[in-house]
């Protein structure tokens, strides 16, 4: 990356960061809305609902991918392109198996008859868990457009650009998950 | 150009002119209210435009005359401004002065909206005369202690508190009759507690404030102030 | 008026008839003025544009236009409140609320704020030395989501159907239980739609005078009206999104069966903190560029520089920081309680105080200085007088008890005209008389100019004074009719005589605007012998700007540059610049939107998806499509 191109990165740096800021405000008020409404005074308490097995797996496959994009990130940096698809597949994978979990939790709850409505509770975890799920699942095709990009004449400092630039989303949905464990699940499930 | 500067100096004096006719506002309804509840409302709304009247006096001094002044066809051709980065004195000063302006007007606001502020804890106890209000679109009904209901017509007694317990039936109204004192949210799954301390006798109009639907304009209702022995027979009929 | 097509017989009131009318006929005459003076190509260009100029020409055309939509709904409201127990036209019941609805919203959403961005998007750059705003393709972007959210919007009037829930949409009369039907779908997509344009513009905007400065313009050297954009910028950045979390709420509950907001498991007065969370720092996002754009002006035509530059700017700062500690004053009748009520009277009263400051700033600028009483000066000084007016009725209302009485009257609405119109409006003018020569090359007359300025500052004061006392002899707002007895018949009357004085002034201003541009002539750089970097550009500003780049080393350089007769140093260092390439995926995407808002409006599941398939594949195709492809990977580098 040369010193022009290292400007302009910088700008879309910064532009990056404060659109996570916008986004954190934007996750901060879903968070308060369920806190607010959790637990509600009718249908299922969530303590009945949740439980421990599925958080801590999907936990562990989100809270690794995080990992393995680090490790993608560092093989990039040292120039090792095998390392970088590597890192960047298990991402991938990792977060499939998130979202399949996700949806296969979602399932459960609906099967139950425990949907959008049944309960302002539900409500509320419905609009903020499933607004990280889409978050996911952007991040999941942003990866398959990532390996494409790759694979095309792309500038290989405009790559490292938008490698860099998808490596602080990913990290960022990563850190709202932690907040979702916190505030989300783990009240009612010790 | 001497004609515009008069008539810009005639629209700035035309602008005062209002102000003090508000001050003096005889017969302007919420300035005049027939309750002690609406009084202290009164008093705290003329206290503030009157220290207010301060701000906007001191303004239009400093704008006619700066204005006036420092025209370009009242200034020598050679004239040339001399840059001022500021001045920490005056700047200080136009800090503290409001500030002890607004402080004057936070004490009786602060003391007089504890007092007023409506409540919704239902366990509140208070001495006086209770009556129901609740909203619909686009009526209202009035229950008295002894379950005596009527629809658009309130009537109560005279120098007494009269404790109103409002809540709505389906959005969000709100319960206001000017004359006496301000207006309380009428909400739906919760009440509220109001409180409008000795009112006068006499017939005023009630209104809903709060845009709810259609018929919001329509939505009125009449009260009447009565003797507190009228007021026991009018609950007995 | 009953119409019958196809078979179906529909009942169409008479107004909507007569705006499909009028549109079709304007918009024949239009489509035959381009074809005629072969136009087409100007259209695609301003299509496809991402230059700051040119995007911020199509926010200020676009913003004015849906302005004369909403003051043509101003009116209306006013031809009927003329007298007691009046009857005019259709503006009675729903039609009154759909109209008092359509002026708020668009007023606020589609016509003060985009006139402002386009205002920023035109002089910011230009005023520190930025070639361009830092993302081109965003900036063209954040400009058509505006406005397919301000047409989405508008075309529900057309449909019959235009939202009635006041531009608050106060829970739960917004929610399905009240309001079925397409109506208020309209109000919640038209502006969560325009709202993600704004928070792009905004971080655009941000990100531009953080990183785009010219060398030596320390933020500390900085224009107050790029002052006043960067912070009004950070304070859209939470507004509007917590707005669109409201919005998406409200969405929610209206269409997939959540209760967010009614129900006995709901809060209504949810609603109302998110609502007013965003509602009064958006107070602050209208009037902190005006201040801006004034200060700026008060300086030119005083030839002085600001009195306390520094003080301006921790106001404008502290001004901005208070705006998010005061949202509970629009709620001081729910029933919050005395402690919070108390609270939020003692901090509203406090914003009065860095308001103040730069009031008596202003004044002293003027002070020693040399006044010139051009068309942009005078708004300002208009400004001065009818915005302390409005600051003072402000703070009588902070008094929470005596806001028990203010409170939902014309009283409250007096107030909050004041406040916007003599900051927001005027400024909107006095920035579009002042950068008029910037955007088109042409000066605006000067004479119709001071004409327009004066119908419209007695109108404005005619229109909204005597409404204080309208409001407090106990009207309330939002009624279409009143009672003969009420005594404010003629506080009434006199409002509506000065809501037409005002329209007169906008017509005046129109025809200031033909009479420039079929008579007028171009003028050079710098026709106001400004003191901003903007003044050193050509006019209209070339797309290819500060080359060779300027460097900076006082405030207002370009002035003393001038006063001491050397020009402005420059340097020929080569400096990242934003790219800006023509692109029309910006709005295509603002369009997908469109469908898919009207999809899910409607409950066609198909045409929603359908949208959001277009949306994503745009998306998809602009990661292929990056103007920086060109521009990197050559030179000194690579791998």
């Amino acid at each position: 990356m040369n010193s022009y191109e290292a400007e302009l990165f910088k700008d879309k740096k910064l532009g990056f960061f404060i659109f996570l800021a916008v986004e954190a405000v934007m996750f901060a008020t879903l968070f308060a809305n369920y806190f607010i409404f959790t637990p509600a005074d009718r249908g299922p308490h969530p303590s009945e609902l949740f439980e421990v097995k599925t958080v801590v797996l999907t936990s562990f496959f989100l809270l690794s991918s995080s990992g393995t994009l680090l490790y993608a990130e560092k093989a990039l940096e040292a120039k090792k392109s095998m390392g970088m698809l590597i890192g960047l597949s298990v991402t991938f994978l990792f977060a499939l198996v998130f979202l399949g979990l996700e949806i296969n939790e979602f399932y459960e709850y609906v099967s139950q008859g425990y949907g959008l409505s049944a309960s302002v509770f539900l409500g509320a975890f419905y609009v903020l868990v499933g607004l990280h799920a889409a978050h996911v699942t952007f991040g999941a095709v942003w990866m398959i457009l990532l390996f494409i990009h790759y694979k095309s004449s792309m500038p290989k400092s405009l790559f490292f650009e938008k490698f860099k630039i998808f490596s602080y989303y990913w990290h960022f949905v990563d850190f709202i998950w932690v907040f979702i464990i916190i505030i989300v699940y783990l009240p009612y499930l010790i | 150009m001497i004609t515009k500067k008069r008539l810009l100096v005639l629209m700035k004096r035309l602008w005062a002119l209002p102000t003090i006719l508000l001050l003096s506002g005889c017969n302007i309804t919420i300035l005049n209210p027939k309750s002690t509840t609406g009084e202290e409302q009164a008093f705290l709304i003329r206290l503030s435009l009157m220290i207010m009247s301060v701000v906007i006096v001191t303004v239009f001094i400093l704008l006619i005359r700066f204005v006036y002044k420092y025209r370009k066809s009242n200034l020598s051709e050679g004239y040339v401004p001399k840059d001022v980065l500021g001045n920490k004195k005056l700047e200080t000063t136009w800090t503290l002065i409001p500030v002890m302006l607004l402080a004057v007007l936070a004490v009786p606001t602060i003391a007089i909206t504890y007092y007023q502020s409506p409540v919704s804890d239902s366990a509140a106890k208070k001495e006086g005369v209770h009556v129901e209000v609740v909203g619909e679109q686009f009526q209202w009904t009035f229950i008295h202690e002894n379950e005596k209901e009527e629809k658009d017509e309130l009537v109560i007694p005279e120098g007494e508190p009269i404790i109103f317990h409002l809540y709505s039936k389906d959005v969000i109204h709100s319960f206001w009759i000017p004359e006496l004192s301000g207006k309380v949210d009428v909400m739906p799954h919760e009440e509220l507690i109001y409180e409008v301390e000795d009112p006068e006798i006499g017939s005023y109009d009630g209104k809903c404030a709060e845009y709810c639907g259609i018929q919001h304009a329509n939505m009125r209702f009449d009260v009447e102030v009565v003797s507190k022995e009228d007021y026991k027979k009018y609950l007995d009929e | 008026m009953n119409l019958s097509f196809l078979g179906i017989s529909k009942y169409v009131p008479s107004d909507v008839i007569a705006a499909w009318i009028f549109t079709l006929i304007a918009g024949l005459l239009i489509l035959i003025y381009i074809i005629k003076k072969r136009k087409l190509p100007v259209i695609w260009d301003y299509l496809t544009t991402t230059n700051h100029r040119k995007v911020g020409l199509m926010y200020i055309l676009f913003g004015f236009i849906f302005f004369a939509r909403a003051g043509i709904d101003a009116l209306l409201i006013r031809s009927q409140l003329a007298v007691p127990n009046n009857d005019f036209w259709v503006m009675q019941y729903e039609k009154y609320n759909e109209v008092f609805t359509t002026h708020g919203t668009i007023m606020i959403f589609f016509a003060a704020m985009p006139m402002l961005l386009g205002l920023m998007n035109v002089a910011v750059p230009l005023q520190i030395g930025a070639r361009d705003l830092a993302y081109p393709f965003l900036n063209a972007l954040g400009f058509w989501m505006f406005f397919s959210g301000a047409v989405f919007f508008n075309i529900a009037f057309f449909l019959d159907s235009a939202p009635a829930v006041g531009w608050t949409g106060y829970a739960p009369y917004s929610t399905s239980e009240f309001t079925p039907g397409p109506a208020t779908d309209y109000y919640v997509f038209g502006v969560q739609i325009s709202g993600i344009g704004t928070v792009m513009t905004a971080l655009n905007l941000i990100v531009t005078i953080i990183r785009h400065r010219a060398p030596g313009m320390k933020l500390t050297r900085m224009p107050l009206f790029s002052w006043a954009a960067l912070i009004t910028s950070t304070l859209i950045l939470v507004a509007f999104t917590v707005l669109g979390v409201a919005l998406y709420l409200l969405m929610f509950d209206r269409q997939y069966g959540t209760a967010f907001f009614s129900g006995d498991q709901g809060d209504p007065v949810l609603w109302q903190h998110l609502f007013w969370i965003f509602g009064h720092p958006e107070v602050y996002i209208l009037a902190l560029p005006a201040f801006g754009i004034f200060s700026d002006i008060i300086t030119t035509f005083s030839e002085k520089r600001i009195f306390g530059y520094p003080a301006m700017v921790v106001s404008l700062a502290l001004i901005g920081f208070l705006g998010y500690m005061v949202w509970a004053h629009h709620m001081f009748t729910v029933g919050l309680g005395p402690i919070a009520n108390t609270f939020f009277a003692v901090t509203t009263m406090a914003i009065a105080i860095p308001t103040g400051i730069k009031i008596f700033n202003w004044l002293f600028t003027m002070r020693g200085g040399r006044l010139s009483f051009t068309t942009p000066m005078l708004f300002a000084l208009g400004f001065i007088p009818s915005f302390v007016m409005g600051g003072v009725t402000g703070v009588m209302l902070s008094v929470s008890a005596a806001n028990f009485q203010f409170h939902d009257t014309h009283f409250v609405v007096a107030h909050f005209h004041y406040v916007i119109i003599s900051s927001t409006i005027l400024g909107i003018f006095a920035g579009i008389y002042y950068w008029y020569p910037k955007i088109t090359g042409y000066m605006l007359n000067e004479k119709l100019g001071k004409l327009h300025f004066w119908l419209f500052l007695i109108g404005f004061h005619m229109t909204f004074l005597p409404m204080h006392i309208t409001g407090m002899q106990g009207m309330p707002r939002r009624i279409f009719t009143f009672r003969i007895e009420d005594g404010v018949n003629a506080t009434n009357m006199i409002s509506t005589i000065g809501a037409f004085l005002m329209g007169i002034a906008i017509m005046v201003f129109l025809w200031n605007l033909v009479k420039t541009h079929t008579t007028g002539h171009k003028v050079n750089a710098d026709p106001w012998n400004g003191r901003t970097l903007e003044w050193t550009v050509a006019s209209p500003s070339p797309e290819e700007t500060f080359n060779p780049m300027p460097v900076i080393t006082e405030s207002d350089a370009f002035w003393y540059a001038k006063k001491s007769g050397k020009p402005l140093k420059t340097t020929n260092e080569l400096i990242a610049s934003p790219i800006a390439k023509p692109s029309i995926l910006p709005a295509l995407m603002a369009f997908s939107l469109f469908i898919v808002a009207t999809g899910i409006t409607y409950t066609w599941n198909w045409l929603a998806i359908g949208g959001g398939v277009m949306f994503f594949t745009i998306i998809i195709i602009r990661t292929f499509v990056d103007e920086r492809a060109e521009v990197y990977g050559k030179g000194e580098n690579d791998e």
